[in-house]
């Protein structure tokens, strides 16, 4: 155990203080000393751990987990989940800024990263959902919300006081923490949106912004009813500057990701830089996640200024459409074993004109709210018009020879889209797409033989393409 | 006006609606799930025709050229009509209005839109449609709505109209309601089938005709002196969608000795609990009685528990003594809430049968067979 903390870029006294809290965490996720060697073991194979940032970057997932989990333990009065809610964090630093009894968390992700991408333990998370309503088979239900049914069904995290969703991107997980209320008596929250914009609007899209801020400021009312204190437009734009700095920090990794040749480090990270941008912590604390961002970019600053990557420099470049895989860091190391420069995904494919990180000294917003629904430009969250026009931009802005057409199957959202988009970027770019059928959150659907045998004739095309260019 | 008027008046529809184009009167299509007001496309002196067609396997093969499987059939369906362009309905629409309701009816929308050859219209449906906030955007949209149909067709909505064709419709829903209750009756005058056809037959009939067949329909129902099989365990069907040609799951029911008496689906079927209120602000009650006063699909934010108060009600109502749970495979937010019910329904001591379609023909030897198990045990327990 403590080897895996050292990995992880846990000081001596770090180390100290929090190795009893470790060791009680993992016995209640039953995470064992085998699991504790294998996840060493993937950390190796899988993350660029000479990195100091990468190291930092652990740890700090590692002890969101932990006070996650003992959250109640810790004396936090009150708990907010927020479970694919864009913009929430927002609302969740300006509430643990003002108030140490109040403990929020991004559900999902961080816990998604550690138990998936460290220790592959999902697999007991993802049956417990399936034994309840997120059953295997024909519906496709997505992983993501049998994540949190698991959690909860396996009393693996605290019951939160409030858990908050959002229908901003689909109706999956509204329906979700509709039934945990109906089943599990928890308080739920949902802000929304309607998605109702025609691409004769594109790229305006004022009306479903208004549309959001006005669900946003009735969740506020919820949330303020539950810790008992009001939420300003004070405390939201001084958490909008605070976690500014982080998402800034994150974009960072993310631009030289995408501009660098040789690429400096594996699109494995990816998911890592996102974890640590999700997490709402008060605005004193938001200086650790942003430092250790930092820390990673400078030192992939260092490596790109020398010339050194992870891939030879000239290799053939591809983007993919959805995020990466949130718990299973193979399929992100797989192009990489085989030379692929994977340059970026669909976690944050804004149009041109599009904001990716919120200044509200350049921005001068009148309504935080607002603000907090910068996502709705992002490409996932638009109509299929209006997505395939932003992705096709951004094949021509990352340069890339060719395209991952992944959709995730439990994304009633993104598949549709996939077939189109295809042909779209075929026809309209002349690069080879591969399209490719996984489940986003589930590990067990992972087939390396398949999966290399696909990327291997796939490398073959983007070569050829590359020659004819 | 008799039931064979009405067939033929079907028959003979496309035709009369293509010569009805010729004299420049607007088609404009909707996708089903009662969220689009048809009284203000009817104002304006264009057809409203609501595209409902499914059930059939051409439609949703034609779709796997463009979407996979994961969307469920009836959206696949939309897909695989408007590439087809086999069905006249859909060839001819000059418009479409697409509710903004489930992930896959709007995704069969956007794929419509992407192709660019018809205007579309989003009509945004707030999830949240029990906020006063979402209230107030469904009505602005609803009033865009009017001012896009008056652009299409030349032709001012007036107050007038609106007045007349809220009329109109609601005399379509309250004679639908009528027949409907009917049914409460220990000898139901008119099966599941029949009366689902005939709410079929309302979004593609002219409703004038459609209200002089209902009429006809009602009276002869009410004064019948036989009804359906008094001995058969009553059914409730609840599901997201029937599609117009989606029969198989009542030929089934029939068959083996059971009666659907009574149905609460989201799509695929005309709202007719409620009537529309007519004078004041007709845009407001159209927003009002299209979002707010009605029961709310699975896709709604917080619905379970209302339609499940809602099923219930009918269970009583209609002297239900089993519920047919019937969902499109792909259907997330029925598949997740078929688990609820079914708690729910247990605890009533209800029993329910949960039963998927993909519109394919390869599970029917199955679904005959859980049917026949299904009424068998009712009527065990019926008997005991």
């Amino acid at each position: 155990m403590i080897e895996l903390l050292k990995l992880c870029g846990f000081e001596a006294e770090d180390i100290e203080s929090e190795l009893p809290r470790v060791e009680k965490t993992f016995t209640r996720l039953g995470i064992g000393e085998e699991d504790i060697n294998r996840g060493k073991q993937r950390l190796h194979k899988y993350y660029d751990m000479q990195l100091e940032g990468v190291r930092k970057a652990l740890g700090l997932c590692i002890r969101e987990l932990v006070n996650t989990v003992l959250a109640r333990e810790d004396g936090k009065r009150k708990i907010l989940y927020g479970f694919m809610s864009p913009g929430f964090s927002i609302l969740g630093t300006a509430v643990v800024s003002k108030s140490k009894h109040v403990f929020v968390a991004d559900i999902a992700t961080c816990l998604q990263f550690v138990l998936g991408c460290i220790f592959n333990k999902m697999t007991p998370i993802l049956e417990a959902a399936e034994h309840k309503w997120l059953k295997s088979g024909k519906a496709y239900h997505c992983g993501n919300v049998k994540t949190l049914v698991g959690l909860l069904a396996l009393d693996l995290i605290p019951r939160p006081d409030l858990l908050v969703t959002s229908g901003q991107l689909c109706d999956t997980a509204p329906k979700t923490i509709d039934l945990i209320q109906e089943i599990y008596d928890i308080k739920t929250g949902t802000y929304d949106v309607c998605q109702d914009r025609e691409f004769r609007e594109y790229p305006d899209a004022k009306r479903v912004m208004e549309f959001a801020a006005k669900s946003f400021r009735q969740l506020a009312l919820t949330i303020q009813e539950v810790v008992g204190f009001e939420i300003t437009q004070d405390m939201l734009f001084e958490s909008i500057n605070a976690r500014s700095k982080l998402g800034k920090a994150y974009r960072n990794l993310q631009d030289l990701q995408e501009t660098s040749d040789p690429m400096p480090i594996s699109a494995t990270h990816e998911m890592l830089w996102h974890c640590v941008d999700t997490l709402p912590h008060s605005k004193s604390d938001l200086k650790k996640p942003a430092a250790v961002l930092n820390t990673a970019y400078e030192e992939l600053k260092n490596r790109v200024k020398k010339g050194e990557g992870v891939v030879q420099k000239g290799a053939p470049r591809i983007m993919s459409l959805i995020p990466h895989h949130f718990t299973d860091p193979r399929w992100e190391h797989v192009p990489y074993e085989l030379g692929i420069a994977f340059v970026s995904s669909e976690t944050g494919f804004f149009p041109m004109h599009g904001k990716h990180t919120l200044d509200i000294q350049e921005e001068k917003p009148e309504d935080p709210y607002e603000l907090m629904s910068l996502g709705l430009q992002s490409s996932l969250a638009q109509d299929l018009s209006a997505r395939t026009a932003i992705i096709l931009e951004a094949c021509k802005r990352l340069k890339v020879n060719g395209v991952l057409a992944r959709y995730h199957v439990g994304c009633r959202i993104g598949v549709p889209d996939a077939l189109i988009i295809k042909d779209a970027i075929t026809r309209e770019l002349g690069i080879p797409v591969l399209l490719q059928e996984w489940e986003g959150f589930d590990p067990r659907i992972y087939n390396e033989e398949r999966y290399k045998r696909q990327l291997e004739s796939f490398k073959d095309a983007l070569n050829s393409s590359l020659q004819g260019n | 006006m008799e039931r064979k008027d009405l067939d033929a008046h079907l028959k003979n529809r496309p035709a009369q609606l293509q010569e009805a184009k010729r004299k420049g009167v607007k088609i404009i299509g909707l996708f089903p799930g009662n969220y689009v007001p048809e009284e203000i496309i009817y104002a304006s002196g264009a057809v409203p025709i609501c595209l409902a067609h499914g059930g059939g396997s051409e439609a949703i093969d034609a779709s796997l050229a463009q979407v996979p499987t994961i969307m469920c059939p009836f959206s696949r369906a939309q897909v695989g009509e408007r590439l087809l362009r086999t069905n006249p309905y859909y060839s001819m629409v000059d418009m479409l209005v697409a509710p903004i309701t489930c992930q896959h009816l709007k995704k069969a929308a956007e794929i419509w839109e992407y192709h660019a050859d018809i205007d579309i219209f989003k009509l945004g449906v707030p999830h949240q449609y029990d906020t006063d906030f979402g209230l107030q955007y469904y009505g602005e949209r609803v009033k865009a709505l009017k001012d896009r149909v008056e652009a299409i067709t030349g032709n001012e909505v007036t107050i007038k109209r609106l007045n007349e064709a809220v009329g109109l419709y609601n005399r379509i829903r309250g004679l639908l309601r009528k027949i409907s209750l009917l049914r409460c009756n220990s000898h139901p005058p008119i099966s599941s089938l029949e009366f689902l056809t005939l709410n079929h037959a309302s979004f593609y009939a002219d409703p004038p005709f459609m209200v002089e067949v209902l009429e006809t329909v009602y009276k002869e129902a009410r004064t019948a002196q036989q009804g359906m099989n008094v001995n058969a365990p009553r059914l409730l069907l609840l599901g997201p969608n029937v599609a117009y040609g989606d029969y198989k799951i009542f030929e089934l029911v029939a068959s083996n000795g059971g009666e659907i008496v009574v149905e609460e689906l989201c799509e695929g079927i005309r709202y007719y609990w409620r009537d529309i209120k007519t004078g004041g602000d007709l845009i407001e009650s159209l927003a009002t009685g299209y979002l707010r006063d009605r029961v709310p699909c699975a896709f709604m934010r917080h619905s379970a528990r209302k339609r499940l108060d809602f099923a219930l009600t009918l269970v009583k109502e209609y002297t239900v003594s089993g519920v047919i749970w019937y969902e499109l495979l792909g259907c997330e937010t029925y598949d997740s809430e078929s688990y609820f019910f079914a708690q729910e329904m247990r605890e009533h001591k209800i029993p329910m049968l949960i039963l998927e379609s993909d519109y394919g023909t390869s599970d029917l030897g199955q679904l005959r067979i859980r049917i026949e198990a299904f009424i068998e045990q009712i009527k065990g327990a019926e008997e005991s």
